[in-house]
């Protein structure tokens, strides 16, 4: 028996509850709380269990952003881990660590702080939920609510639902929540901000958004290994001139280590296989050395979003504002995005509220955003360095150059680079190998140890993601194409780029393919919504509540 | 009908252990919390009690303040209010000292109905809520299937052993432990959390003179090495030694 | 003097009993163990015969069907006419029922779900674990009252109990004054509708290696032969070769029984959480390099469909 939708209103919805949507959040009842009178009504959403559940990063932090949200952080607790010390770059060989002489300026940390994501994001909710702030966790948002082209909202996912879309006993519709502002925080390849990107042509005059995906584990190492606040970040092995990306090493305290990859999802070789470059990357002699006789305490993905200043798309429409990692506001030369979401947070609150006091909420109203931003620190950070990722696509000589003169000039003398979406670059096998099928010897490398590396599948334990098994599937996906052309084509990377292994190939007993999907084991990181290059499979939020839990991470 | 509901905060599920300096207890730093699973069954039992024959729903938690969210969590859910019993001692004791603590902030509501999950996923000593039977004087019935409630009595079904049961009747007051699974748990709706914020939460202090019973000398993972008997040979010859093994040197067939 | 509670139902004693005597045993450093059978009957003379201590029996119409109030009442005052300096008795569902009670009327520590005994004497600690399995503590009970010891079914072995010569079994009276406040009914029985695999005490499980559905009837059948529930890892369930409830893993049951026998199964460590407790384990698997085995009793690298209607054969031979 189907129980009625609820409803809610409230002047301000937050969609995501992570550093954008939590600093839009308490700028706002800072605002209020300045003026006087009646606050206005917000709430947050997060489809996460508890805030900070799918938090994940590296992260050193500018701590600029959160000195002005929350100027005695110190006093209030902020979950800082420690001040960087040591600083050091490499350009990795197979065997060797070639140390840089100088830290090139766009990775050096002085006075940045090693933190947790994951606890910040707690931290920052409590802040929240002490302004009084509602933050609702566990309800994902499902679908933008529209009145012609104005978002009205957003509506929830339904809880409850079987395996195959059935209502069980305790069913509930999502919840219809109307907001005068909706403020879109809903991360890398929110899809949210998908649906409104799509509906409302937000990208268009934009550059094509550009993504990463970063593998994070954290490790409990022996005594004595490395100092902590130690930072270090590598170029080089396992990846080649054509691919994009580089490896993170910070020491945090207590003996954790926190370690990962990133790599652009922009990658040519259809057989590259993300996790495959990230253990090759651990079995390197400097980081080997750190993690033996270690413990492996978490693992996580996520993407991130590289393509910079000219792929933010229009960020204001009739009643809503975007935000955070939605925005593509990340700094990848920097490798910086978490004070640009605070920041980006914060003016939208600013934007929102002044909108809300002057009673209009239309596209025109919210354009003071984007005047804002213009006048902004972000922009001053990432207008410089808007075209070098679109640099490193021709390569990983032309694009250190191009980021090194663009840090001489500040981008201004650089006309605008063009960039193509990730996945339009995969090329096909016989393209790449000259081969019509992939063999299994093409996944080039050594089983894992099970100490220093591990399978997808014992690491994707590691991310304590669970999701309730009697549950609709969460990736839709245009199945025709795997059973008919993408084996010859590609090669099926679903089952190579996906770091939690929910993408399985299985033969039936005439050998014939079926995508069998693993839902449950989804770490919610996009990577496949990005990277598959017929882009056939969409990411849906499951039922809210599911996920990982990056404690730590 | 007045029912109280005891629930526990314990780490998730998905925690890797990571232990303090001294091995005596887990690192709470590195863990994230949730409302023990079998409470939450105790707890959609009452509200069910509730809808079926009216009163009213209270969570009692003890621990320290960061238990405040499984009692905030029981309230969006339904519970009409909830008592703390804070002390930060409490969260690692063992069951008696927990009932102890308990029995001390229930006693004087006078509930019908005490309901707890039938053991916590952290400790599992499956103690607490039976102890707090013998501390508040009410009898109890333990692993409990259905509750029948008529005037001044309560009929319950108690699983035993290998698929038998049993219907058991007592007088109210009384305390029952709940079997897991009996139904399905209901969500906490938006208005729910919402209206949570606005209900009583009592903070009591746990009574002087609280002892563990129990020492924790040493927490370890369990031992990993285990040597593995390769049995080899053509098929016929291993299942037959295998089978010889189980029988006489595990002695498991 | 290690006071031994053992359980009956309708004059039949808990095998279970047997393992608490050994526990006891273990734990006994010179001194006697007496073995208390509420109810008395005809297992007292069973218990009696094996010669492992006294045997003490308390009879009252209040113990004729068991409540917890009847027999924590007659415990507790056989603990007071004894005096011994621990209580040990098998972790069943009885023993949940009324230990804990039993403990907090004392004010003695209740130490349960013991799997292993650190020393002997006074000086003994307990195993048990914790944290569903992911860890296990070593714990001592505090204060001078005789602590509460529930071995866990099958920690300890009933056949590992050392007999001796024939001892005596004494009535003791005891008076209990207040009347029970629980009326029971007949226990019955019930066919369950979902699996309850936590209470096998031996289980098949298959996994990828069994390759479709209907050769699953190749385990029913070596299930069938050792009496085992058939249980399954992820994947098998995922493509509905088999119910939901018979899943084991960290998306399904944890279970720990006597005799797990992994068939065709990796070992990834979703399923690995989920059995891994299990006293016996064995696996087959054609994958010499499969994580199964590293957790396993008894490994065979081999075809599954070769060797285990081989095992079937064996063990339907034997049993004629």
């Amino acid at each position: 028996m189907a129980r009625e939708r609820e409803t809610l209103d409230v002047d301000v919805l937050i969609v995501g509850g992570g550093p954008a949507g939590l600093s839009a959040a308490i700028r706002l009842s800072q605002l209020a709380k300045a003026r006087g009178g009646e606050a206005p009504s917000i709430a947050v959403l997060e489809k996460a269990r508890e805030a900070g559940a799918h938090l994940l990063s590296g992260a050193v932090l500018d701590l600029s952003a959160l000195a002005e949200l929350l100027p005695d952080y110190r006093a209030l607790g902020a979950p800082l881990l420690t001040m960087v010390g040591r600083e050091r770059v490499y350009f990795l060989t197979e065997h060797r660590a070639i140390r840089a002489p100088l830290i090139p300026p766009p990775l050096a940390n002085h006075g940045n702080a090693l933190v947790s994501l994951n606890q910040l994001g707690r931290w920052m909710a409590a802040q929240a939920e002490a302004a009084g702030i509602d933050l609702f966790t566990g309800f994902a948002g499902q679908e933008v609510l529209l009145d012609g082209q104005r978002v009205i909202g957003v509506r929830t996912g339904d809880r409850g639902r079987g395996k195959h879309g059935e209502e069980k006993s305790a069913f509930e519709p999502g919840v219809d929540i109307h907001a005068k502002v909706t403020i879109f925080c809903d991360g890398v390849r929110g899809n949210l901000t998908k649906q409104l990107r799509r509906t409302l042509a937000l990208g268009q005059g934009r550059e094509p958004e550009q993504f990463a995906i970063g593998i994070k584990e954290l490790w409990e190492v022996a005594e004595g290994r490395i100092d902590t606040g130690t930072v270090m970040h590598t170029l080089g092995h396992p990846l080649r001139h054509e691919e994009f990306g580089g490896g993170f090493i910070y020491a945090l305290p207590d003996r954790l280590v926190s370690l990962g990859l990133v790599v652009g999802l922009d990658y040519h070789d259809p057989l590259f296989d993300p996790h495959v470059a990230f253990n090759r990357f651990k079995r390197h002699p400097l980081i080997a050395r750190l993690l033996d006789g270690g413990r492996l305490v978490r693992y996580g993905a996520k993407a991130l979003p590289e393509g910079g200043w000219n792929t933010v798309p229009r960020v204001h429409a009739d009643g809503a504002l975007i935000a955070g990692d939605a925005g593509s506001f990340v700094n990848s030369v920097r490798l910086k995005g978490i004070h640009l979401a605070m920041r980006t947070g914060m003016l939208a609150a600013e934007t929102a509220f002044e909108a809300l006091q002057r009673g209009d909420t239309s596209a025109a109203a919210l354009s003071s955003y984007q005047t804002r931003l213009d006048g902004s620190a972000v922009r001053k950070e990432l207008e410089p360095v808007r075209n070098v990722h679109q640099a490193f696509g021709h390569g990983l000589v032309p694009g250190l150059l191009f980021a090194g003169a663009a840090m001489l000039t500040r981008g201004a003398w650089l006309g605008d680079l063009h960039g193509d979406a990730g996945h339009t670059r995969m090329r096909t096998l016989r393209w790449y190998y000259g081969i019509d099928l992939a063999s299994p010897a093409a996944s080039r490398d050594v089983p894992p140890d099970r100490v220093l590396t591990f399978d997808k599948v014992t690491n994707v334990h590691y991310a304590g993601t669970a999701h309730d098994e009697d549950q609709p599937a969460h990736l839709l996906v245009h199945t025709e194409v795997c059973t008919s052309i993408c084996g010859t084509e590609y090669g099926h990377p679903c089952t190579r780029f996906c770091p939690a292994n929910v993408y399985e190939i299985v033969r039936d007993a005439s050998g014939a393919p079926r995508l069998q999907i693993n839902a449950s084991n989804c770490v919610h990181c996009k990577t496949c919504d990005i990277m598959d290059p017929y882009g056939v499979i969409t990411w849906v939020p499951p039922e809210g509540g599911g996920g990982p839990q990056y404690t730590g991470m | 009908m007045k029912i109280a509901v005891c629930i526990k905060q314990v780490p998730t599920r998905e925690w890797q252990p990571r232990l303090t300096d001294d091995r005596t207890w887990i690192r709470e730093a590195d863990a994230s919390f949730e409302m023990n699973e079998p409470d939450a069954y105790a707890l959609e039992e009452a509200l069910r009690l509730r809808e079926k024959h009216g009163g009213e729903v209270v969570v009692c938690s003890a621990g320290p303040a960061r238990v405040q969210q499984v009692i905030r969590e029981g309230l969006a859910r339904g519970a009409d209010r909830g008592i703390h019993v804070d002390g930060a001692e409490l969260g690692a004791a063992d069951g008696f000292m927990v009932a102890s603590a308990l029995a001390h902030a229930m006693r004087d509501e006078a509930f019908d109905l005490v309901l707890t999950g039938l053991q916590s996923d952290d400790q599992g000593h499956a103690q607490t809520g039976v102890a707090l039977a013998e501390l508040l004087g009410i009898p109890h019935s333990t692993i409990i299937m259905d509750v029948e409630v008529s005037e001044g009595r309560v009929r319950v079904k108690r699983e035993l052993e290998g698929g038998w049961f049993q219907w058991v009747a007592m007088p109210t007051p009384a305390l029952l432990t709940i079997q897991s699974g009996i139904n399905q748990l209901r969500y906490a709706t938006l208005k729910g959390i919402m209206a949570a914020k606005k209900k009583e939460i009592r903070s009591v202090t746990p009574p002087a003179g609280l002892t563990p019973g129990l020492k924790i000398v040493g927490l370890s993972l369990p031992s990993k090495s285990k040597q593995t008997a390769m049995i080899d040979g053509a098929p016929a010859q291993a299942a037959a030694e295998l089978v010889r093994r189980l029988r006489e040197e595990a002695r498991v067939l | 003097m290690i006071l031994v509670v053992a359980e009956q139902r309708a004059g039949a004693l808990n095998r279970a009993s047997w393992e608490a005597v050994a526990c006891a045993q273990q734990l006994a450093s010179g001194e006697p163990i007496a073995i208390l059978l509420p109810g008395g009957g005809d297992a007292a003379k069973t218990l009696a015969d094996a010669g492992v201590g006294e045997v003490l029996t308390v009879q009252d119409a209040a113990l004729a069907s068991y409540t917890p109030d009847a027999q924590v009442a007659a415990v507790a005052a056989v603990i007071a006419q004894t005096t011994p300096r621990l209580v040990v008795m098998a972790h069943t569902y009885q023993a949940r029922d009324y230990a804990p009670r039993l403990a907090a009327r004392l004010r003695t520590p209740l130490v349960a779900d013991v799997v292993a005994v650190k020393g002997s004497g006074a000086a003994a600690t307990f195993l048990r674990p914790m944290f569903q399995g992911k860890l296990v503590a070593e714990v001592a009970p505090q204060g001078d009252g005789p602590a509460i010891v529930t071995c866990q079914i099958g920690a300890f072995r009933a056949d590992g109990v050392t007999k001796g010569a024939p001892a005596a079994a004494r009535a003791l009276s005891v008076a209990l004054d207040a009347p029970s406040r629980q009326t029971v009914e007949p226990p019955f029985q019930e066919a369950r509708q979902a699996v309850d695999l936590g209470q096998a005490e031996r289980i098949v499980a298959v996994g990828r290696g069994i390759k479709s559905q209907d050769q699953i009837a190749v385990a029913e059948k070596l299930a069938a032969a050792m009496g085992a529930e058939i249980a399954a890892s992820r994947p098998i369930c995922d493509n509905g070769w088999l119910p939901m409830d018979r899943q084991v893993g960290s998306s399904g049951q944890t279970v720990a029984p006597k005799l797990y026998v992994a068939l065709g199964i990796s070992g990834a460590i979703q399923h690995l959480v989920g059995m891994k407790g299990s006293r016996t384990i064995v696996a087959i698997n054609k994958d010499a390099d499969a994580p199964i085995f590293e957790v396993a009793d008894y490994g065979i690298v081999g075809d599954l469909f070769d060797i285990v209607p081989a095992m079937t054969a064996e063990i339907e031979k034997q049993s004629h």
